[in-house]
């Protein structure tokens, strides 16, 4: 078979070596830096690439920034600290909160909140959603709100294209002030900022512009989240953090990446992408992942049209030659 | 003006910046990457608040919305009911 379901193992000792080779030289000989910063943020992209970081440069050359703020699920902070722990790293814990308050983060969006669901305050929790049933029939996607109270009791309304646009430019404000620290930290100990985002990632455009994209080096860019997973293993993430589902932790009421954004879940989302880069034809993705080519087709649209939607990301800003 | 040339204009003045691109009836904007997610969003809204009817969630689909055609067909529709 041309296209086995297997089409996305790697050989984790070969590439942690290369990685490894990769970062070191970089950092020392490229940027001329003593070493990296890493946001740690509990999940499993930065837990990778900190450990990759310290076998490249050596632990004593790693820092881990730790950057919650009030809405961050408190599990982050916990696992985060345990693997910089376990990796014998040092690190230091930089609470963003009053950051984006002073930026009025919080209260922009919930005025559009309250604008939305007039009882929302404080005590509520909310998350983004985009529709899940992908494979099952042909859908546009469009942003749901969900708020839940203290007694879990929920409600959820589809928002209007300038409420989201509006609530997208305040959460995406949380990423970018995670990167003003972790460039701060870096200059003053003249280190790189190591980046964390992974191929399946960086072609769906799942990060945020001047935000978590902005770093000096991806070292897992070119990796599916799957082989993310595998070098996790390998690497002797803890397994606290190899368990916990994918989210992008910037919502009060947790929501995890495929009912956020991707809409499929990381094990079949990696390789229909994989068949998608490479135009692997229909059949051989259909006998392989007992899909029809209907459901394919409308996976593939959908890559399309995010593919299409966040092109700029990957880009230098456009200019004229001359 | 018809329901077509109203969501016509809607749609080159919204997202082809007054250049109508070759934009026929039947054009996916889908296909053609003329609208995202935001832009559906805010497609939605205009549809419900020029014509004074209801978009349901289970109704945002390319069947409905994906072209001028589509669209025409689906106001119609519900304008009927």
């Amino acid at each position: 078979m041309k296209f086995p379901k297997s089409v996305l193992d790697i050989n984790p000792g070969h590439e942690v070596s290369r990685i490894s080779d990769f970062i070191r030289k970089m950092a020392f000989k490229e940027f001329k830096r003593r070493g990296a910063v890493i946001g740690l943020s509990g999940g499993i992209d930065s837990a990778v690439v900190a450990e990759l970081c310290v076998r490249a440069l050596g632990r004593e050359k790693v820092l881990g920034l730790l950057l919650p703020e009030k809405e961050s699920n408190p599990i982050s902070l916990e696992y985060g600290r345990k693997q910089a722990k376990k990796m014998g790293i040092e690190t230091e814990t930089v609470d963003i909160t009053e950051n984006l308050s002073s930026l009025g983060v919080y209260q922009n969006r919930d005025v559009v909140i309250k604008g939305i669901f007039s009882e929302f305050n404080d005590s509520y929790k909310f998350h983004i959603t985009l529709p899940q049933n992908l494979l099952e029939k042909d859908r546009l996607n469009y942003h749901s709100i969900t708020i839940e109270d203290k007694n879990g009791v929920r409600q959820k309304k589809r928002i209007s294209g300038t409420d989201w646009l509006k609530i997208s430019a305040c959460q995406n404000s949380k990423q970018r002030i995670r990167m003003i620290k972790m460039y701060y930290y870096a200059e003053k100990a003249n280190y790189i900022v190591a980046g964390t985002t992974n191929k399946t990632e960086v072609m769906q455009g799942f990060y945020v512009k001047f935000g978590d994209g902005g770093v000096d080096l991806e070292p897992i860019a070119h990796l599916y989240k799957k082989q993310v997973y595998q070098l996790a293993r390998h690497l002797g993430v803890i397994d606290e953090i190899i368990s916990r589902p994918p989210s992008p932790d910037t919502y009060s009421l947790p929501v995890t990446d495929e009912e956020f954004y991707f809409c499929l879940d990381y094990e079949l989302l990696d390789v229909l992408l994989y068949a998608y880069e490479k135009n692997v034809p229909f059949d051989e993705i259909s006998n392989t992942l007992g899909l029809e080519k209907e459901q394919i087709e409308r996976v593939f649209r959908d890559f399309k049209s995010k593919e299409r939607a966040t092109w700029h990301l990957r880009q230098m800003p456009p200019s004229l030659k001359d | 003006m018809g329901i077509n040339s109203t969501i016509r204009n809607f749609i080159i003045e919204n997202f082809l910046f007054e250049e109508d691109e070759n934009l026929k009836e039947d054009t996916s904007f889908l296909e053609n990457g003329i609208i995202d997610s935001t832009g559906i969003l805010e497609l939605v809204m205009f549809i419900e608040e020029t014509y004074g009817i209801g978009v349901d969630d289970d109704e945002i689909v390319p069947e409905n919305l994906d072209s001028i055609s589509n669209i025409t067909k689906y106001i119609q529709k519900k304008q009927e009911k």
